[in-house]
């Protein structure tokens, strides 16, 4: 099957989503009005709350909820064969994504703006603001782990590209200076910088680096090294100000993300490649995780990802200046993340030539985890290279890509995990925890690093596979706050919740299913992974327990409301 | 709208291309974000009273105010360029509104960049925008 006909079916997929689900959702669910009062414009003052053109707020929601994330999970997730992967990024961004990111928009612009967590204390029960920073915990120190392991696989399976995307660091920095201290403009010198960082490229490539040397002199294994290596970094990276080195790196994604995007599918739809995995595999591995239920947490971001409904809640809505724009801002911000995800599966399956190679990549569940985006940074290179460009710049003009975003997500991570570190330290009342900022940081790596390197058995053993699926769990967990908040909010203004509940309701029986049978397999040789396992397990269920006595509770409450009217 | 005045500067949190696994959304007052985007706040705030001034002063003008975060590129450069050619300002202005217009502090009206890189006092940008827009 070639490659672009898959990409224009799921395309005209996504333009009937938006063109008919969402205007159901926009009608009959969340019942939008034109007239409403947003709070961008109930307090507008310029700073915080400016009501803004619906294009506009669309470029900056999509650049922030695009990440490196809908790539790794479908890369991984096409083991099961390209078909289920493909299905569930489509009928995922269309149903459950959309429904999540659109609703969460409207339903923070529904109470001034409030953020997620705030949402969840005061639509759901003060207890659930716990739960969502308990969730939110796991699912930070999961982000550092699984992220650390994807940079340091790129650097060792393109030992070319740790010049280029160190040079990222001393560009940025100078770009912090330019923008924030010289006050010059941006396109110039962020063009500078992008043309700087691509032609470090061919540098990298005639000089690759490797740490090969150290991990020997050490007895271990490289990825142990390349870990350490880049925790370090990120620990003095996070306790830089953000405007030297966090922010104007922003501005080198930002341009990259549309860059990589437009390479990509140009790729696609010049070269004419086919897709040579299997569309469903039915030749799985003798102990390969089944894809019901696994495929639906391996697949968070692109499929739905619970990061969204943060993103959405806290600043997006403060800019809305019509509430009938959440549709278009809300459901295609999900659509563009769905297409990352759709150019992952095309990568994947019709980027890395003949259907034996595809089926090496693909042994077993373990090398198809470990190496899913060496695979997808393959695929692109190909790609890439029927644009005519070389096939090893491309691999290492992608992995730069993966890479940047991949560090930016670390270094906020680390940023957001040592403050809740300190929230800990002062509900739990130890002030030194609470107060310094360098032990909460330090605490913060150094859990991280431990959930890295110590799963599997033994130090460096890497599970990624594992550590992958169980940041699937949190994010959905996440996701399923979210829709249990706007699933109730839809209830209580008396309107059908189906289109909020039903995404819910799939996501939380997949993830619960997905923790109880990986509580056995972990068991037998991962007790670390089976406690974590186990308290995300008890989150899901919690969770459960919440969304139910909740919905009870509303339920009582509209029956309390009807009771007296029919008395009437 | 008959004119169009966009303001530049960046959003305390907007994050691009890889916000989406490192974010919480918006600052977090009780997590002690607040003085990470310290430097933010204050371009902030001082766009903010700008912001006011001119919307203060010319409510009663067909003008349609923005305020857009320089990150997002694929937004600005082309509707500066769309603006401005639409104004008809030669060539050579237009690159001129490119370049400088997608920076912190910018403020630009139908296309031509009046400020760039430094914030102006209220009273000051009002009567440039004033100028450029021919109102009294």
């Amino acid at each position: 099957m070639p490659a672009i006909v898959v990409a224009l079916a799921v395309f005209v997929a996504f333009f009937l989503g938006y063109r008919y689900y969402s205007k159901y959702l926009a009608e009959r669910v969340y019942a939008l009005d034109k007239d409403f009062v947003t709070p961008a414009r109930e307090f507008e003052d310029g700073v915080d709350y400016v009501p803004t053109n619906k294009h506009i707020l669309f470029g900056h929601h999509f650049t922030s909820v695009a990440g490196a994330a809908p790539i790794v999970g479908p890369a991984i997730a096409v083991f099961w064969g390209w078909l289920p992967a493909l299905l569930w990024v489509t009928l995922g961004t269309i149903f459950a994504s959309g429904a999540h990111d659109f609703g969460s928009i409207v339903v923070s612009a529904r109470h001034r703006a409030q953020n997620m967590g705030t949402l969840t204390q005061s639509i759901i029960n003060p207890r659930s603001r716990t739960l969502f920073l308990v969730i939110i915990f796991f699912l930070l120190t999961l982000v550092n782990a699984v992220f650390s392991i994807v940079i340091g696989t790129l650097f060792i399976n393109n030992p070319g590209a740790v010049i280029p995307s160190a040079a990222v660091i001393p560009i940025a920095i100078v770009l912090g200076q330019v923008f924030y201290r010289l006050r010059m403009g941006i396109v110039v010198p962020t063009t500078i910088a992008l043309v700087l960082l691509y032609a470090m490229i061919p540098v990298g490539q005639a000089f690759p680096v490797t740490v090969d040397p150290i991990a020997n002199a050490l007895g271990t294994d490289p990825l142990v090294v390349w870990v350490l290596l880049i925790f370090t970094y990120i620990w003095f990276a996070a306790r830089l100000p953000v405007w030297v080195l966090l922010q104007p790196r922003d501005y080198i994604n930002s341009y990259q993300l549309f860059v990589a995007l437009g390479v990509i599918f140009l790729g696609v739809a010049v070269g004419f490649n086919t897709i040579e995995a299997p569309a469903i595999r039915t030749d799985l591995p003798e102990g390969s995780p089944f894809w019901f239920p696994f495929l639906f947490i391996t697949i968070a971001c692109g499929a739905i990802s619970g990061f969204h409904s943060l993103v959405s809640s806290g600043t997006t809505s403060k800019q809305l200046a019509n509430e009938t724009d959440a549709r278009y801002i809300g459901y295609m911000g999900s659509l563009g993340e769905g297409s990352l995800a759709l150019a992952s599966i095309l990568a994947c399956t019709a980027g890395l030539g003949a259907a034996a190679v595809w089926q090496e990549n693909y042994a077993d569940f373990a090398t198809a985890s470990a190496g899913g985006v060496g695979y997808f940074v393959e695929g692109v290179s190909t790609f890439v290279g029927n644009l005519g460009i070389p096939a090893g710049i491309g691999a290492i003009f992608i992995s730069v890509v993966i890479i940047t975003f991949a560090g930016t997500s670390l270094d906020t991570s680390v940023r957001l995990q040592r403050y809740v570190i300190q929230e800990i330290g002062q509900i739990i009342r130890v002030r030194l925890l609470a107060r310094n900022l360098t032990l909460a940081a330090t605490l913060a790596v150094l859990i991280s690093i431990g959930l890295t390197l110590f799963p599997g058995g033994e130090v460096g053993e890497f599970a990624f596979g594992r550590l992958w699926r169980l940041f699937g769990t949190t994010n959905q967990l996440t996701a399923g706050l979210a829709l249990t908040v706007i699933a109730l909010w839809v209830f209580m203004r008396g309107r059908n919740p189906l289109a909020p509940i039903v995404p819910l309701v799939f996501l939380l029986t997949m993830t619960t299913w997905a923790l109880f049978i990986q509580l056995g397999e972990f068991w037998q040789d991962d007790r670390l992974l089976f406690v974590i396992d186990a308290i995300i397990f008890v989150l899901a269920l919690w969770l459960i327990v919440e969304a139910i006595a909740a919905f009870n509770r509303v339920r009582r409450q509209r029956r309390g409301e009807q009771a007296p009217a029919e008395e009437r | 709208m008959e004119h169009r005045v966009l303001l530049v500067r960046e959003w305390d949190q907007q994050m691009s291309g890889s916000g989406c696994c490192g974010r919480l959304g918006g600052v977090n007052h009780e997590l002690g974000e607040e003085s990470t985007y310290a430097h933010n706040r204050s371009e902030m705030e001082r766009m903010g009273e700008v912001y006011r001034a001119l919307k203060a002063e010319l409510f009663d003008e067909d003008v349609e105010f923005a305020v857009v975060d320089p990150r997002n590129a694929i937004w600005l450069v082309p509707n500066i360029l769309r603006d401005a050619v639409r104004r008809g300002l030669p060539a050579r202005e237009i690159l001129r509104s490119v370049r400088d217009g997608v920076s912190q502090g910018a403020i630009i009206v139908d296309g031509r960049v009046l400020f760039s890189g430094r914030i102006p006092k209220p009273e000051e940008a009002v009567a440039a925008v004033r100028s450029e827009l021919g109102v009294a």
